[in-house]
């Protein structure tokens, strides 16, 4: 029998931030947390508790200060950090709260860079994947408008495309309809989700959005995993 | 999509802030090329205008205003000399040739030089060479039968528009003499393209003053020793004559070169102070530009690009913008050192020759896009140490 890794798995996972003179602010301490494969998993909880710290230390933009963090199974912060951006460009999308999209880029180009990142789709095919990715989201006559001229729905619809465009096997997703209306949020959300589950991917979101919540095969709440969520700690630190 | 593509959309959606740093680097690039171009250009209009004669011969005064003068047609003409001069010089044995010049007003700002056939013979040691390329040379005529026949050099002919057989004249006071274009010199790079020459005994009858003269008057005379060793003795004895000075105008021109290359001096401090504040502005540009895309940065970062692609594109912003800067630099340079150039041929005899391949332009291309590559380094490096999750946090 196959064995089946999960798709996330923390161990002994702390971050603090120094604050100067030998003292630093403990912001999560999460001694084992895992996500199975293929799941949507929804992460709550109150504003500073560390959901997107949480985040970022999965997508290995920030290094955790001690515990290693796997992704299908490689521990990502034991791999040099080019090999390590590299990883994350291919197997690793991020959604932000606010887009964070290039604005010197056309919405083709803003999912074409993602791919050039990553480099796991031959040139010549990178410009047909990312109008399909493109028109899967609707935003096929929208390809060459530069993120000012399109609405805040669209924008985060590229967002998504851009997070898709590799077709990694974990989303992460910081609030993705925070920054929407509520009949935005609901289809840019509905259409997310159907990207996601078509790809059999496996989803994490942090959002405290009813409608995100409803959808969630689990709904975290980081107090539970994070033992320093309650208490955010002033400490010494080695 | 390269890097480099993203490089040059970067510099694109920052358009406004981009073309004033391709500008700047354009302007300061084209102060340096022209400078460079036309300081070359006097130098080597100087040394190759210059004439192959040994002597001028001309009134006491300045030398330097006999050779500018007389040669390269500059300054304002010396004061005359006897006919009578020229012809002792001629009989003189130490004399291998003597040729009088005469200078005259001009036609359209082109002098009028009036000489003899001998001017434009060739000898074994002229490197100058005339040729018509249409028409003939002027007769030697007598004094007393002036044919008031013309040849004109070759950028007097195109600007004047003259053909042959056009008969023209400068002022009213000139009508009832006109000159008459019987041929066209080939370019010769030299103040000769922009005279217009003709025979002494035609200028002396169309100038009211010489006309009148028993003796006639002369600005120069142009003399090659028949021996190196008779220069000294001929040299001397026309320099004790209380009306003439005989100079060399090697010497004149050593004189020129060292007072240019003091102002090449103060040039090289100018000029080197200008790369400076090129290089500053190219920093301060780029790096206030970083500074403003953290944000961006941290996004690329976030979608999987290393630090070295973030440092590659920044460095690659700092050169495709120097390279621009440059290439439209040396353009505009040459332009300008074309206009400088054309003035000063206007107004002087200095015909320089600015569009020879040299080694100038490849060089300072070069040197700006190492420049730029300088001056994009701190902001690479502030772009690939900036940090990912503190910059991507929303904006409050």
């Amino acid at each position: 029998m196959a064995q089946t890794w999960p798709a996330v798995a923390l161990h002994g996972v702390k971050k603090w931030f120094p604050l100067g003179n030998g003292r630093s602010l403990e912001a999560l301490n999460v001694p084992a947390w895992a996500l199975s494969a293929g799941s949507y998993t929804v992460l709550t909880g109150p504003s500073g508790s560390g959901k997107t710290t949480l985040l970022n230390l999965i997508a290995g933009v920030s290094v955790p200060s001690a515990g290693t963090i796997s992704v299908h199974d490689t521990d990502i912060f034991a791999l040099p950090e080019p090999r390590r951006d590299r990883f994350r460009a291919r197997h690793i999308g991020y959604v932000f709260q606010t887009f964070n999209l290039l604005s010197a880029f056309t919405a083709l180009e803003n999912v074409m860079l993602s791919m050039m990142f990553a480099d796991a789709i031959a040139k010549r095919e990178q410009r047909r994947r990312a109008v399909e990715i493109l028109s899967r989201v609707g935003l096929g006559a929208r390809l060459s408008h530069k993120p000012q001229h399109l609405s805040r729905g669209e924008q985060q619809r590229v967002a998504i495309a851009r997070a898709l465009a590799n077709n990694p096997p974990l989303v992460l997703a910081d609030e993705p309809c925070a920054s929407l209306d509520a009949d935005t949020a609901r289809e840019v959300l509905a259409e997310f989700l159907a990207v996601c589950r078509e790809g059999g991917k496996t989803l994490l979101i942090v959002s405290h959005d009813a409608a995100v919540l409803d959808a969630g095969d689990q709904v975290v709440d980081i107090t539970r995993i994070n033992h320093h969520a309650h208490r955010m700690s002033v400490g010494e630190h080695s | 999509m390269t890097i480099l593509t993203v490089a040059l959309k970067d510099l694109r959606g920052r358009f406004v802030a981009s073309a004033l740093t391709a500008v700047s680097l354009m302007l300061g690039v084209s102060l340096v090329i022209a400078s460079v171009l036309i300081a070359r250009g006097i130098k080597e209009s100087f040394t190759e205008g210059t004439t192959d004669y040994s002597l001028v011969v001309g009134a006491k005064g300045s030398p330097t205003q006999l050779v500018l003068n007389v040669v390269f047609r500059m300054d304002v003409p010396t004061p005359n000399i006897l006919y009578g001069t020229y012809r002792q010089l001629r009989d003189d044995p130490r004399v291998e040739v003597a040729v009088p010049v005469a200078l005259g007003d001009a036609y359209q700002g082109f002098r009028f030089v009036a000489t003899t056939g001998g001017y434009f013979a060739a000898f074994p040691w002229r490197r100058k060479v005339f040729e018509v390329s249409v028409g003939r040379f002027f007769r030697d005529d007598a004094p007393e039968q002036p044919t008031y026949e013309a040849v004109l050099g070759a950028e007097a002919a195109r600007r004047t528009g003259l053909r042959i057989g056009d008969r023209f004249y400068e002022g009213e006071e000139l009508a009832e003499y006109p000159l008459t274009v019987v041929g066209i010199l080939r370019s010769t790079g030299t103040a000769d393209d922009r005279a217009i020459f003709f025979s002494l005994a035609s200028f002396w009858e169309t100038n009211e003053i010489s006309r009148k003269m028993r003796v006639k008057p002369l600005t120069a005379i142009l003399v090659r020793a028949r021996r190196m060793s008779d220069l000294p003795s001929l040299h001397r004895g026309l320099n004790v004559s209380a009306e003439t000075q005989a100079v060399f105008p090697s010497a004149v021109l050593l004189g020129i070169f060292n007072l240019l290359s003091l102002a090449e001096e103060v040039l090289t401090v100018i000029l080197a102070t200008v790369a400076i504040v090129m290089l500053l502005y190219l920093f301060v540009s780029l790096y206030s530009a970083t500074l403003e895309r953290k944000r961006e940065i941290a996004t690329m970062r976030a979608l999987g690009a290393s630090r070295a692609t973030i440092l590659g594109i920044v460095l690659l912003e700092s050169c495709a913008l120097a390279s621009l800067g440059g290439a439209a630099g040396i353009l505009g340079g040459h332009g300008v050192a074309y206009l400088g150039a054309s003035l000063l041929a206007a107004r002087g005899g200095l015909v320089m020759n600015l569009f020879r391949m040299s080694a100038l332009e490849p060089v300072v291309i070069g040197s700006v896009i190492l420049l730029g590559a300088l001056a994009g380094l701190l902001p690479a490096v502030l772009a690939y140490r900036t940090d990912v999750a503190e910059n991507l946090a929303p904006l409050s």
